[in-house]
């Protein structure tokens, strides 16, 4: 128990995180979050919306999960967007057998001290990749999702805090599912976006095998933006406002789905959206959310929450559609 | 915002449930059953038995409340038909010889034909009985039909009853037109609510009525429109003609009682006889508070009639008509008639004489009359015992007649000992303390209570009434008759009879001696307002106003026509009263009566209705005319026709929006741009089309590709709203910008700036 970021009671976590010497204004946020895009774009091409999607999800302290087909470019992107942060990174490769200790770390006996001591898993990072986390078997799913919730892991009574900010950026394959082990709606509740990617255009895919068909350009991307500009950037985006009208057309928007549904909007899903949207707002480099916001961010953040009526030919992004072309904005 | 107020008007709209249709059905079934209950109530109220009438219609209605819930129709229709039967035999067996009457079935057929061409309830003995078999029946069935939901039978119902009231004649305009709009009501709100109407559905049907009120008086007041206003223009109400003639002689059972009306100085006709009198035209027993009704059957004079009881003289009349005329005018009391024109002649239950048909001019006739005789002490001596029936058909007051007149008549009465005393007084008293005028404004209600208490100034009919309708409240048997003074004599025994003496008086009934005249008119007004009229016929070189006798003026001084000149009595006042009293000739009718009438009625009554609004001269300045509760109604009616329509044509909300358009509060800066934002959505929508409810402003402004100016007055609201924040530049740079918006639609502006 020698760790320095471990508390000595159990269940405790201890909260020692610097305030970021500097409190960037709104446009500064803007111009961060552009800046990293741009960055980013320079290697994954034609996937604007997600790279802002991510981006937004970070500075909205919120995690990502990327569902789609194989082999387009989810894990890439992710890496392009960790890097393009001064941040850590790590991966983590679900699989059938993983077990939980594979991604939160586990405690090992030091021989030399004769003491056990905790080697932090692949989660002690600020952006993890989880791929395929629907390979996992549900409780390793879970010791993920614990984390996230968390931002910390318990490992044999001994909490550890994780590094900050921390991202998890998870990716699930939308085929072969009957071999795989699909997250329930539950857990899904936890990430605050679900992108899907789709196949890139024609221009983009052949602009993209331009670039990647020698030496990946991965490799050359330089960090542009520091930890702690992005702890600043999320503070800042925190302070973003949200007026009466905004949270009444939130609540108005999660009623219908609850109205409509076989199971609606949580309100976490509800507090997602907004955080979302205040992201959303920054990067306008804009003050306090409008409704354009809200509606921008509504399909990415609240789709994956719902599961429309049985029998209803409908996806989640359909009931959240007619949510947003039925309930009224003010 | 605009859309918030859209859509609370839907909500609105949809909000109007099947209680709200339902109640407005079952109001407009109410309206259709108080139409003819009015009439019942009216009826009832003259002819006596108002309470008997309430007790019966609200058992009725609650018998259908109860009823409808599980009855079905055929019971329904069967226990209508059994209160009908029952009613009409309870009527049968309250009638003196009903039931004899019953035998005949000619009879009864010739009485429902001439209930249904015009022959009033008022007219029938025991009308009150009448109407309380008669009302429940339709009451309860349409009630029950309006509750059950099937608003055409109610509607049915209501309309049948309503229509017989309207052939009697006893529906007024104003009834009628109460009853078919809560006719079409019935039905129209009634399929609103079988099928589900929506408010907008309702309102349509509220302009329909409103049109249906107000176009129906409108017939009436245009030019060259009918006759009968449903709305007086003025405050002379009634209709008909406008001379004394026309408002007491035109209608043959019943004389209705006008506001202003004029002389006319034309001929009527020459009488011949011995001794001066009244020439009697009619009598009428029964008082509705606003009119005189006779009752009882006319029937063709066969042979001679009675004496009065008492001792009598012989006045021996021959009349020549010098115009058309349609009444056989006769002294009290008519024994005998010949000539050619007294052929066919009839005789009235009150022993008037009415003419077969019409005088022509040059038709001549002569009666016999026994004019009674009695002492003034022969009269105060008679004592009240009165034949079987009598004081009750002639003492008989509507109901509602305030009580406050027999008080004032008692009090005035109050050293009078008997009959003759009491009526001695009240005439004089009238005549000492009311003008005599023909300009007045016909009151409301009860004409003799408003005579008596609101107005200073009347014509002889509003003497007349007032005089009958106080004896009556003493139980002194009284009756209103009419027909004309003595006129000019132009002879010993000659006299010409012109269109202004046409007269109303009072006849007292006294044991023994008969029907006593007593005329409550001050005589000397009278006489200066009729010459005043042939002087001014003359100078105008006006024909049919002289005979060759009369120009030559007064063959004696006009004996003062109250108290009337005397004969042989050697008391000059009281004995003249007496005796000139005991006039009488004939009584009757006048179908004739449009030849009396020598002017259009339109264009004096015109003249008299305008002095008559322009108020009393002792006014302290000009004085607007003031609403009648029929105008005013009239008006609210109008009003919620217009509002309905306006709502409708969606014409409210266009000119509230322009008026908001251009209205500016100075506000807190925020609230200043979120009113200037909803402006511009006004505007744009009209120009583009309405914001939609899902649409962010942003998403609206982008849509319709708005100007650089309208998307910075969203940026603006946008703070406002969403950030909370606005500076007041801001809030008058969003004002400014909107106005200047406004500026630019206006049709006007935009032309003048393209040309």
């Amino acid at each position: 128990m020698t760790d320095a970021n471990t508390d000595t009671e159990p269940g405790r976590v201890e909260t020692t995180r610097p305030e970021p010497p500097h409190r960037p204004s709104i446009d500064e946020v803007g111009d961060l979050a552009r800046t990293v895009i741009g960055n980013t774009e320079q290697v994954i091409v034609g996937s604007h919306d997600a790279i802002e999607h991510i981006v937004t999800a970070m500075l909205g302290r919120g995690h990502v999960l990327l569902e789609d087909v194989p082999g387009v470019g989810k894990t890439m992107l992710a890496r392009a967007i960790a890097r393009s942060f001064e941040s850590s990174f790590s991966r983590v490769q679900f699989t059938p057998d993983l077990l939980p200790s594979d991604v939160t770390g586990t405690n090992v006996f030091n021989q030399k001290t004769r003491e056990f001591e905790f080697r932090p898993g692949p989660i002690f990072a600020n952006v993890v990749l989880g791929d395929e986390i629907n390979r996992a078997p549900p409780k390793t799913q879970s010791a993920l999702l614990e984390a996230m919730e968390e931002s910390q892991v318990t490992v044999d009574g001994t909490t550890h805090a994780l590094e900050q900010p921390f991202t998890v950026i998870a990716t699930q394959n939308a085929i072969e599912r009957n071999r795989t082990y699909e997250l329930p709606v539950a857990e899904v509740d936890r990430f605050m976006k679900r992108l899907e990617l789709g196949y890139p255009e024609p221009d983009a895919e052949s602009a993209m095998l331009d670039r990647t068909v020698g030496t990946h350009p991965i490799e050359r991307l330089e960090p542009v933006a520091t930890l702690d500009q992005l702890r600043g950037a999320r503070a800042a985006v925190g302070e973003i406002t949200v007026k009466g009208p905004i949270r009444e057309y939130v609540t108005r928007l999660a009623n219908y789905t609850r109205e409509r549904a076989e199971l609606g909007v949580s309100p976490r899903g509800s507090l997602s959206v907004l955080r979302a949207a205040q992201a959303r707002a920054a990067l306008d480099g804009r003050g306090y959310v409008i409704p354009d916001d809200v509606k921008r961010e509504a399909a990415v953040t609240l789709a994956h929450r719902v599961r429309p009526a049985s029998g209803a030919d409908r996806t989640g992004r359909d009931v959240i559609e007619a949510a947003l072309s039925a309930v009224r904005v003010e | 915002m605009s859309t918030t107020v859209r859509s609370a008007l839907a909500e609105r709209s949809s909000r109007f449930d099947g209680g709200v249709r339902r109640g407005l059905a079952l109001g407009a079934a109410a309206l259709l059953i108080a139409s003819f209950l009015a009439v019942c109530f009216d009826v009832a109220d003259v002819a006596g038995g108002t309470n008997r009438l309430v007790l019966f219609v609200a058992a009725s209605f609650v018998a259908a409340t109860l009823l409808a819930r599980f009855l079905p129709a055929v019971a329904a229709l069967l226990i209508a038909a059994a209160l009908l039967g029952v009613g009409l035999w309870s009527y049968v067996l309250a009638v003196p010889n009903g039931a004899a009457l019953l035998r005949s079935f000619g009879a009864v057929r010739a009485d429902v034909l001439a209930l249904l061409t015009g022959l009033s309830i008022l007219q029938i003995a025991e009308a009150g009985i009448w109407v309380a078999g008669i009302a429940p029946a339709p009451t309860f069935l349409a009630w029950y039909f309006a509750l059950r939901r099937q608003y055409v039978g109610a509607a049915v119902v209501g309309g049948v009853t309503l229509g017989f009231f309207v052939l009697t004649g006893d529906a007024g305009a104003v009834v009628v037109l109460a009853g078919v709009v809560g006719a079409a009501g019935v039905v129209g709100f009634g399929e609103l609510d079988s099928y589900g109407g929506r408010s907008g559905h309702a309102e349509v049907l509220v302009i329909v009525l409103a049109a249906m009120i107000v176009i129906a008086p409108l017939v009436s007041v245009v030019p060259s429109g009918a006759e009968e206003s449903l709305v007086p223009s003025g405050g002379s109400g009634g209709g008909g003609g406008s001379t004394v003639e026309g408002s007491l002689l035109a209608a043959g059972d019943r004389v209705g009682i006008q506001g202003s009306i004029s002389l006319s100085p034309e001929l009527r006709f020459t009488v011949e006889s011995d001794r001066a009198s009244y020439w009697r035209a009619a009598a009428y027993d029964r008082y509705t508070g606003e009119g005189w009704v006779r009752t009882g059957d006319t029937r063709p004079l066969d042979g001679s009639l009675a004496g009065p009881p008492g001792n009598a003289t012989t006045i021996d009349q021959t009349y020549e008509a010098e115009a058309d005329i349609g009444l056989l005018l006769a002294a009290w009391k008519p024994v005998d008639i010949a000539g050619l024109a007294a052929e066919g002649a009839k005789v009235t239950d009150l022993n008037g004489l009415q003419p077969g048909d019409g005088l022509e001019p040059g038709d001549t006739y002569s009666v016999t009359s026994r004019q009674p005789i009695a002492t003034s002490d022969a009269l105060r001596t008679a004592g009240r015992n009165y034949p079987d029936g009598l004081a009750e058909r002639y003492t008989a007051l509507p109901e509602s007649t305030p009580q406050r007149v027999a008080n004032r008549t008692a009090r005035i009465t109050a050293n009078a000992d008997n009959p003759y005393d009491t009526a001695r007084i009240v005439e004089r008293w009238l005549e000492g303390t009311k003008n005599y005028s023909l300009d007045v404004d016909r009151p409301d209600g009860n004409i003799a209570d408003a005579f008596l208490f609101g107005m200073d100034r009347g014509y002889c009919v509003y003497f007349a009434t007032t005089m009958a309708t106080m004896l009556r409240s003493q139980d002194i048997p009284a009756r209103f008759v009419t027909g004309y003074a003595e006129g000019q004599r132009v002879a010993e025994e000659e006299w010409v009879v012109r269109g202004y003496d046409s007269h109303a008086w009072v006849e007292v009934y006294f044991p023994d001696a008969g029907w006593i005249r007593f005329d409550p008119t001050p005589g000397g007004p009278r006489t200066a307002v009729e010459n005043a009229s042939l002087e001014d016929a003359r100078a105008g070189n006006a024909t049919d106003i002289d005979t060759n006798a009369s120009e030559g003026g007064e063959w004696t001084p006009t004996p003062t026509r109250t108290p009337f000149g005397g004969t042989n009595d050697s008391e000059p006042d009281d004995a003249a009263n007496v005796q000139g009293g005991l006039e009488g000739v004939a009584e009757e009718e006048a179908e004739g009566a449009n030849g009396t009438v020598s002017l259009p009625p339109g264009a004096e009554t015109t003249g008299s209705a305008a002095n008559g609004t322009g108020g009393d001269s002792s006014g302290p300045g000009p004085s607007l005319p003031s609403p009648t509760r029929e105008q005013w109604a009239f008006g609210l009616v109008a009003l919620a026709g217009l509002a309905a329509g306006a709502r409708r044509s969606g014409a409210a909300e266009r000119t509230y929006r322009e008026l908001w358009l251009r209205y500016h509060p100075d506000d807190a800066p925020a609230t200043e741009v979120e009113r200037a934002f909803e402006r511009l959505e006004y505007l744009l929508e009209q120009r583009h089309r309405p914001r939609r409810p899902d649409e962010t402003p942003r998403e609206y402004l982008a849509a319709i590709d708005a100007d650089d100016r309208a998307v910075r007055v969203g940026d603006l609201y946008e703070r406002a709203r969403y950030a909370g924040s606005a500076t007041g530049a801001e809030g008058d740079e969003a004002t400014e910008l909107v106005a200047g918006l406004v500026r630019e639609r206006t049709p006007l502006l935009r032309r003048l700036r393209r040309s």
